[in-house]
């Protein structure tokens, strides 16, 4: 889910780091809980209107790899699988 | 006479509308004060020289033709680097943005431009402003002024230690958690978070969505009234953005304290001040008594909760937000990745430090099937408890007061490894974020290391002027601006 690819050392690290911070977090079991209204500070519906968006040319200056007036990236399934 | 670089906001554009100072002559005194000081204290990741003192020139053309300048007339800001300004660099203290420009620039930094403010750089931060010391940038971190062994705090730690060194009188930050107050703190500057909703977001790069809003960093309450009053206001490509009317933050700034009912949260004694920030505590409360205000002890006992609460909700929020980081449409990109999934995996890891890396996983963690309701709804819940809290303890007093930070500045490399005992700095800053409330921080006095310490005014959403008002009394009475504070700084930095 994170998308993370860790070395054997900054395992080590985190194991301890991470379980030291979740055991921390644990300490919310001693709070009561209350009753949740809603999901938080919620923000009204954006108006519904055509707006000019940013020149593709704009965006794709920022892109690693293009292609004509794609995105390029590697192929999206492995060998075997695929 | 002050000289140019050292003068506030305020002041500059006095002068430079009235034709005593040009906006050349001003932005001229900031850029050599930077060349002279950063070295010694790296607040800057970039300095604009050329196009600021183009645009200076600008500014003064115009006047020169007649215009009338805006309220900011020719005054030097400087940018915490996740603000984005247009054809410039945003890299969030990060790898993983580099080489980045900004097809667009944030509203609160356009408003602050059609204000007539030049914005001379951009400010090193703790990588996507995860942090609470300015160590976790990817580039280098930045010394505290007052004692280049120390921190300046974080994350907006280059904007604090830029104004407080004198190189720009006005700063931006962002704050999630107190990243704008604690530096503002460590650095003896002022330091202020609105309400949720009161300065719009588009263009700062996004943390912890219902928690992010964009702060001041100044060296006087006025300058922060001034800049508030500027920013603020509903903008119409941030939908979080409040359409309650701007007040004129600076009418009745002056007016004092008087009868003003300030809670004093009788929680913050259980956090276990140091026996020189606790005398400090109390000479600070006694200073807002003298003043005329009437002190209440208020209770919010899920204050302890807090941290927890915040290191759940803000890293599920910067686990989505940092999902866009990829390595297809932007940023640093893996070379040699046999697949897509690879190079999702390998751009994220190289690019990322391990303050990132260590969130991502905690919102995810807290995030995922047969954990959510254990961690996220139970982090939903004790929030409301927050909420209700506060709620109450307002019901009763107009201004909530705390310290800033638990402690002055520490040491570089001394929480480094110990990211639990980093969190723990923000007890007091981050109710304001979970809660969406306004904060100041105001330099209170010096720790026994003669290292700043801070107030913290806490008012109702929206209260902006109450809280300016009570910083501004507070601020006069302390006469900090008088102390050797970033007077004080050059001299240590030693003549660099």
């Amino acid at each position: 889910m994170a998308r993370l690819r860790l070395s054997p050392e900054e395992e080590r690290q985190f194991v301890l780091q991470l379980g030291r911070i979740v055991a921390y977090i644990d300490q919310l079991k001693d709070y009561p809980t209350t009753a949740v209204a809603g999901l938080g500070q919620g923000s009204p519906e954006a108006e519904d209107r055509v707006a000019p968006c940013l020149p593709r040319a704009f965006f794709l200056a920022n892109a690693p790899a293009t292609f004509d007036e794609f995105l390029l990236v590697p192929q999206v399934k492995g060998g075997d699988d695929g | 006479m002050a000289e140019l670089h050292e003068l506030t906001a305020e002041q500059i554009a006095g002068a430079v509308t009235r034709g005593e100072a040009s906006a050349v002559d001003v932005a001229q005194a900031c850029l050599a004060r930077i060349r002279r000081v950063d070295p010694s204290i790296s607040a800057y990741l970039l300095v604009r020289e050329a196009d600021a003192l183009d645009e200076a020139a600008e500014l003064d053309r115009r006047r020169a033709a007649g215009e009338v300048l805006g309220p900011l007339a020719g005054v030097p800001v400087a940018l915490k680097d996740n603000l984005s300004l247009s054809g410039g660099q945003v890299s969030c203290g990060s790898r993983v943005l580099e080489g980045y420009v900004s097809p667009y620039t944030a509203t609160a930094v356009q408003r602050l431009i059609d204000a007539g403010a030049v914005m001379l750089g951009k400010t090193n931060l703790d990588e996507f402003a995860m942090g609470s010391s300015c160590e976790n940038s990817a580039f280098h971190p930045t010394q505290n002024p007052w004692d280049l062994g120390m921190v300046p705090g974080g994350s907006s730690g280059g904007s604090a230690a830029a104004v407080a060194a004198a190189t720009v009188p006005l700063a931006l930050g962002s704050d999630t958690g107190g990243s704008v107050r604690q530096p503002a703190a460590l650095c003896g500057v002022v330091g202020m978070k609105p309400t949720y909703g009161r300065v719009s977001r588009y263009g700062l790069v996004a943390f912890g969505s219902s928690l992010d809003q964009i702060g001041s960093l100044t060296r006087s309450v006025r300058d922060t009234a001034l800049a508030l009053g500027i920013m603020a206001g509903v903008d119409s490509r941030d939908t979080t953005s409040a359409a309650q009317p701007v007040d004129d933050y600076l009418d009745g700034i002056e007016a004092g304290i008087i009868g003003l009912r300030i809670g004093v949260v009788k929680e913050v004694h259980a956090e276990g001040l140091a026996a020189d920030v606790q005398a400090s505590w109390q000479s600070t409360l006694g200073t807002l008594r003298s003043l005329g205000a009437e002190l209440v002890e208020v209770s919010i006992p899920n204050l302890r909760a807090a941290i927890a609460v915040y290191y759940v909700l803000a890293n599920c929020e910067a686990s989505a937000n940092l999902a866009r980081f990829d390595g297809v449409r932007y940023g640093h990109r893996a070379k040699d990745a046999r697949d897509l999934r690879d190079l999702y995996l390998d751009s994220r890891s190289e690019g990322f430090g391990p303050e990132v890396k260590r969130r991502i996983m905690l919102g995810t963690f807290a995030l995922s099937s047969g954990y959510y309701e254990a961690y996220y709804g139970r982090a939903r819940g004790a929030l409301e408890g927050l909420r209700e809290q506060f709620a109450a303890a307002f019901r009763a007093v107009d201004v909530i007061a705390t310290p800033t930070s638990p402690t002055g500045a520490f040491a570089l490399g001394e929480r480094v490894d110990d990211p639990l005992t980093m969190y723990l700095s923000d007890i007091f800053t981050v109710p304001a974020n979970l809660v969406g409330l306004p904060g100041i921080a105001v330099p209170s006095g010096m720790d026994a290391r003669a290292l700043p310490l801070s107030l913290q005014l806490l008012g109702r959403p929206f209260g902006e002027r109450t809280i300016l008002r009570a910083a501004r009394a507070f601020e006069a009475a302390v006469a900090w601006s008088a102390a050797p504070s970033f007077r004080g700084a050059p001299a240590s930095v030693g003549g660099a």
